[in-house]
């Protein structure tokens, strides 16, 4: 038991280490250093140890498909057949060597991972740089291992609720580009579209040498430009097929609106807003971010609501999950509410949704509580990019998407500059533009827009 | 598929091929497949794993193209007919279609049993 003392004694010094963790997040060792090698830009950060991470992030997510499905496939596809080797031998040989490759996709970017002991870096820089330049894509292949997957795929992701309520969230707020589905719906006819000879095409402007980035975390930076050199001169340059190109970059617009889809695989509601952008763009808004961890709805700490105020507003419901993020995107970004559950609490939960805004928003929050959201929103800006899972993936995005690189400090900076004048501001600005609001599962019980009080 | 062959030993002395490939058109011909409208590649034996993976793995035309044959001649055989000089195989039409596509599978199986068997030496 911790007395009362001890708290009093210590809480003065929980605030001021603030001050000190800024000059400690300097530290050069997560700072990546970028350069380019063969004309491939490569993000490199030195952290001794005996593993390493390697990860090629091209600009080939779903906002830049020509087709639906293309980027779903064209990373099913990846550590498929090569013209050097099968996808058997490359599996066997990752197998021998004991590393780890994977690919996903998300909205604006394709990633293939390998993580691997440091002495085999040749191997898998070489193993990246085949996949992205030499893969076959066979027909057979497409129809007997990656359509497949995809179906598996589409299972996965659409018996959730609130990746089907997120996924319609952006629809309906971005339309295309940004808007497109993730991942194709089970219901869309996106077979017309996929042949393997279209990927092949796709892939080709996919991996260009000006579409792909390096984001390494572990190998020494000389070692690594020296192999990139060596296995990436061989990328293509670029498709010349119009039809399969990748989708130029369009700036995103919001949109905003209401859907109702009714499902038998569990409730979610979506409430949006246009958000923040990624860090280092024009849109980035630091404010955004303050706003999630303040609205909140999940606890960081176990065994407590925690102080956000949708997990206050929500302590009555036990059914029911809220989560407040800012997703952010290289041109554009979505603040969603998401909640799912038992829908008639949903539908309850909700209304205290609209209610934490307009309070948010009339400057009804204490100050106290604005200063926890920095500090965790902060946390969380700060761990993303430390964190080899979201932080190789958000270098290289701003790498290929020509903005600067994640620099810890900055964003650091940013985020404490956050005046409670901007929260509120953001808070009102949500309220009284269109807002997006998607309601999945059992409609006859979910809200409607105007019920919330929400323009759409 | 692969019964014992002279053809690489043949095809490797060009003095033999030159000597040998009259007589091999002869006998083809005489065989008499192509009369019924047939291709080499059709008297395949299917009754395997491999040959059904390739008949898969043809293109939707072709895979069409040889069920039509085989039908056709199978029509031929039942009223013990031929098909008129101007619908029977040509000697040109009379390519591999399925042979490359069995090759192929047969050399993913033979990788796999190798690496199945892979002794690593460091």
């Amino acid at each position: 038991m911790l007395s009362q003392s001890t708290l009093s004694r210590n809480a003065p010094r929980a605030l001021s280490v603030g001050r000190r963790a800024m000059a400690s997040a300097a530290n050069p060792a997560f700072q990546y250093d970028v350069s380019d090698a063969a004309g491939v830009k490569v993000a490199t950060r030195d952290v001794a140890g005996p593993t390493g991470t390697l990860a090629l992030v091209a600009k080939a997510g779903s906002r830049y498909q020509p087709f639906p499905g293309f980027s779903d496939a064209l990373e099913k596809f990846a550590f498929k057949s090569t013209l050097k080797r099968s996808a058997l031998r490359i599996t066997r040989e990752v197998e021998l060597l004991g590393g780890e490759i994977s690919s996903t996709h998300s909205r604006e970017n394709l990633v293939l991972r390998a993580k691997f002991l440091s002495n085999d870096l040749p191997y898998f820089t070489e193993l990246l740089a085949e996949v992205a330049s030499q893969t076959k894509y066979p027909d057979h292949e497409l129809n007997e291992v990656v359509s497949k997957l995809l179906k598996f795929q589409q299972q996965a992701v659409y018996s959730n609720p609130e990746n089907v309520a997120v996924d319609a969230a952006h629809g309906i707020a971005f339309h295309r580009g940004l808007g497109s589905p993730i991942t194709p719906s089970e219901t869309s006819p996106y077979e017309k579209y996929v042949s393997a000879d279209a990927l092949a095409e796709f892939a080709q402007d996919a991996y260009a040498k000006s579409n792909v980035s390096l984001v390494a975390s572990g190998p020494n930076s000389a070692d690594l430009s020296k192999w990139v050199g060596q296995f990436f001169k061989d990328l293509p340059t670029g498709s010349s097929s119009s039809q399969y190109k990748l989708q130029p970059t369009q700036a995103t617009k919001y949109f905003g609106g209401e859907q109702r889809i009714p499902s038998k695989g569990g409730n979610a509601v979506v409430i949006a807003f246009p958000g923040s952008s990624a860090f280092g763009t024009a849109g980035y808004k630091a404010e955004a971010s303050v706003l999630a961890a303040l609205l909140g709805g999940e606890s960081t700490i176990k065994w407590t609501p925690g102080f956000s105020l949708l997990s206050q507003a929500t302590q009555g419901f036990s059914q029911l999950r809220v989560n407040t993020q800012n997703l952010a995107y290289s041109d554009a970004g979505l603040f969603t509410v998401t909640l799912s559950g038992q829908a008639d609490q949903i539908g309850a939960a909700s209304k205290n949704v609209v209610d934490a805004l307009k309070k948010a928003a009339a400057g009804e929050v204490a100050s106290e509580e604005i200063k926890k959201a920095t500090a965790l929103a902060k946390f969380r800006a700060l761990e993303s990019v430390q964190t080899l899972e979201t932080g190789l993936e958000a270098t290289g995005s701003g790498l290929v998407h020509g903005n600067k690189p994640y620099q810890i400090g900055e964003i650091a900076q940013a985020l404490e500059n956050v005046s409670e004048e901007q929260v509120k501001a953001a808070a009102n600005s949500f309220l009284s533009g269109k807002a997006t609001l998607v309601s999945v599962g059992d409609v006859f019980q979910l809200p409607y827009a105007e019920d919330l009080g929400l323009t759409v | 598929m692969s019964a014992p062959s002279l053809t690489s030993y043949i095809v490797k002395r060009p003095w033999l091929k030159r000597w040998m490939t009259p007589l091999a058109q002869w006998y083809t011909d005489a065989a008499g497949y192509r009369r019924l409208g047939l291709k080499f590649d059709d008297l395949i034996p299917e009754e395997s794993e491999n040959v059904q993976k390739a008949i898969k793995r043809l293109p939707a035309k072709e895979a069409y193209d040889r069920v039509f044959r085989i039908r056709r001649a199978f029509q031929c055989s039942i009223s013990h007919t031929l098909l008129p000089a101007n619908e029977q195989t040509k000697p040109s039409e009379d390519v591999e279609y399925l042979s490359p596509i069995i090759r192929e599978i047969e050399k993913e199986a033979k990788e796999r049993v190798d690496l199945d068997n892979l002794v690593v030496r460091k």
